[in-house]
């Protein structure tokens, strides 16, 4: 089990939706995508590199063959996926600090939502309906989201100062120089492996071991 | 639906996982031991897939029965007749649900076009098991009607047929594709360590440092030099 991989922390949440309700969900889905400033919100929570919400509606679970047996639900269900850098609780709570009513309008139509707010009831909500990723890829484990996005900063900048100074005058290349540095400053950064700062530490840390062990 | 957002795309697929004992293990518990088994970072299969950003896989075993005690309505019309009936007060509890078969989740999100990126699972799939290539066949393999998938087309209809659309999809990132993230997040940490170690050095050696430190990153070349996808140390 591996909820991380590198600066990344997978979360999974299924949730039961009463089915009469569902349409009622997705209208909100869709005002959000209509209304900017309710995905504004998230924008703010510049930690997650992409989440999605699924709704399944009861009798669309995935059914290929006559053998397998159909799914009788009293409910629908919400499936959440996000992709954030930080720990659990950082997470959890940076969306009920920054977004609470939002939050809450996208699980509002949910059986025993507690809200967001106060946060105990809303992290044992999450906890309870949460489901561990068994395998979790990050083409980039060492960088942040916000390192993705600085990082084009970083190479459009040297690409433009690359042309426009590099054969210039030293005096005058060094002027361009030290103002291309001002311009990144909040762009730069080293990237190094993660110090791990969530529960599944143990678990990352005994899959490499037995990675290790199994490679001597 | 809304699978999209900008050039990225959010697949979910939940294949069923037959309900079946192998040699005293269910099928369930294979595959997720096959999901637990795959080398992570540079090694993990889906490194090699084409533009995948992030992706992950696990097995849904069951829904989770809400036993929570908080209430989002204002008003519960069973909750008030509960006050004076057991029955009542029973029926007012949420009702049970439990899955009749195990799902195989695989959630990516990747850079392009869905037929191209299937076609670079089925093509590009590969990790070493204990000295076993596996293709992305190992992983699939005891999915409901997976034996049907022989090629490249037809692991783009079962994975179709298994897909779920999303219904709202954030994409927090940038656009690009994942070779471009790759090469500028290289150059970031390139150029970070060039500032640092540059400080304080003549206008005119400087500026040869960084003829030097251009030639090498050669900053508009996306295939090299760069991160490799999965890259987890410096």
């Amino acid at each position: 089990m591996s909820n991380i991989a590198g600066k990344a922390y997978a979360m999974n949440v299924i949730t039961p939706i009463p089915w009469y309700k569902v349409w009622l969900n997705r209208l909100i889905f869709w005002a959000a995508l209509k209304i900017p400033n309710v995905l504004n919100g998230l924008l703010t929570l510049s930690l997650i590199h992409y989440a999605r919400w699924v709704i399944i509606p009861r009798d669309k679970f995935p059914r290929l063959d006559p053998s397998q047996p159909k799914e009788d639900l009293n409910y629908s269900y919400m499936l959440f996926f996000s992709n954030f850098n930080g720990s659990w609780d950082q997470y959890v709570d940076s969306f009920t600090f920054a977004i609470p009513s939002g939050l809450d309008l996208f699980w509002k139509m949910n059986v025993k939502y507690p809200k967001s707010v106060p946060l105990t009831p809303f992290h044992n909500y999450i906890q309870h309906n949460q489901i561990d990723t068994a395998h979790y890829y990050n083409a980039y484990p060492m960088a942040a989201s916000n390192d993705v996005k600085s990082a084009k900063n970083v190479k459009k900048a040297l690409i433009d100062f690359n042309a426009a100074s590099s054969n210039k005058s030293p005096d005058e290349f060094l002027e361009d120089y030290n103002k291309l540095l001002n311009q990144l400053q909040n762009d730069f950064g080293e990237m190094r492996p993660t110090p791990i700062v969530s529960l599944a530490a143990q678990a990352v840390k005994e899959r490499v071991m037995e990675e290790q062990r199994q490679s001597h | 639906m809304a699978n999209t957002s900008g050039k990225a795309t959010a697949l979910t697929v939940l294949s069923p996982i037959v309900n079946q004992i192998i040699d005293g293990k269910s099928c369930a518990d294979i595959t997720r031991e096959r999901c637990y088994r795959l080398p992570i970072h540079e090694k993990s299969p889906l490194a090699k897939v084409p533009n995948t950003y992030l992706a992950r896989l696990f097995v849904l075993d069951n829904v989770y029965y809400e036993s929570l005690t908080a209430s989002d309505s204002i008003f519960n019309f069973s909750e008030i007749t509960s006050i004076f009936s057991d029955s009542a007060r029973l029926k007012a509890l949420p009702r049970k649900d439990q899955l009749k078969s195990k799902y195989l989740v695989f959630s990516t999100n990747f850079h392009g076009d869905l037929d191209e990126y299937l076609t670079g699972m089925w093509e590009k799939w590969s990790y070493d098991d204990n000295g076993q290539q596996r293709g992305v066949q190992h992983i699939w393999e005891h999915c409901v009607a997976f034996d049907g998938v022989k090629d490249s087309s037809s692991f783009i209809s079962y994975m179709k047929r298994c897909q779920l659309d999303a219904t709202l999809f954030f994409n927090g990132s940038t656009d690009d594709s994942l070779q471009e993230q790759l090469k500028s997040l290289y150059l970031k940490q390139e150029f970070s360590k060039f500032a640092a170690a540059n400080q304080g050095k003549s206008a005119a050696d400087l500026q040869q440092a960084f003829k030097v430190f251009i030639e090498k990153v050669q900053p508009e070349n996306l295939d090299q030099p760069s991160w490799v996808p999965g890259q987890s140390t410096p």
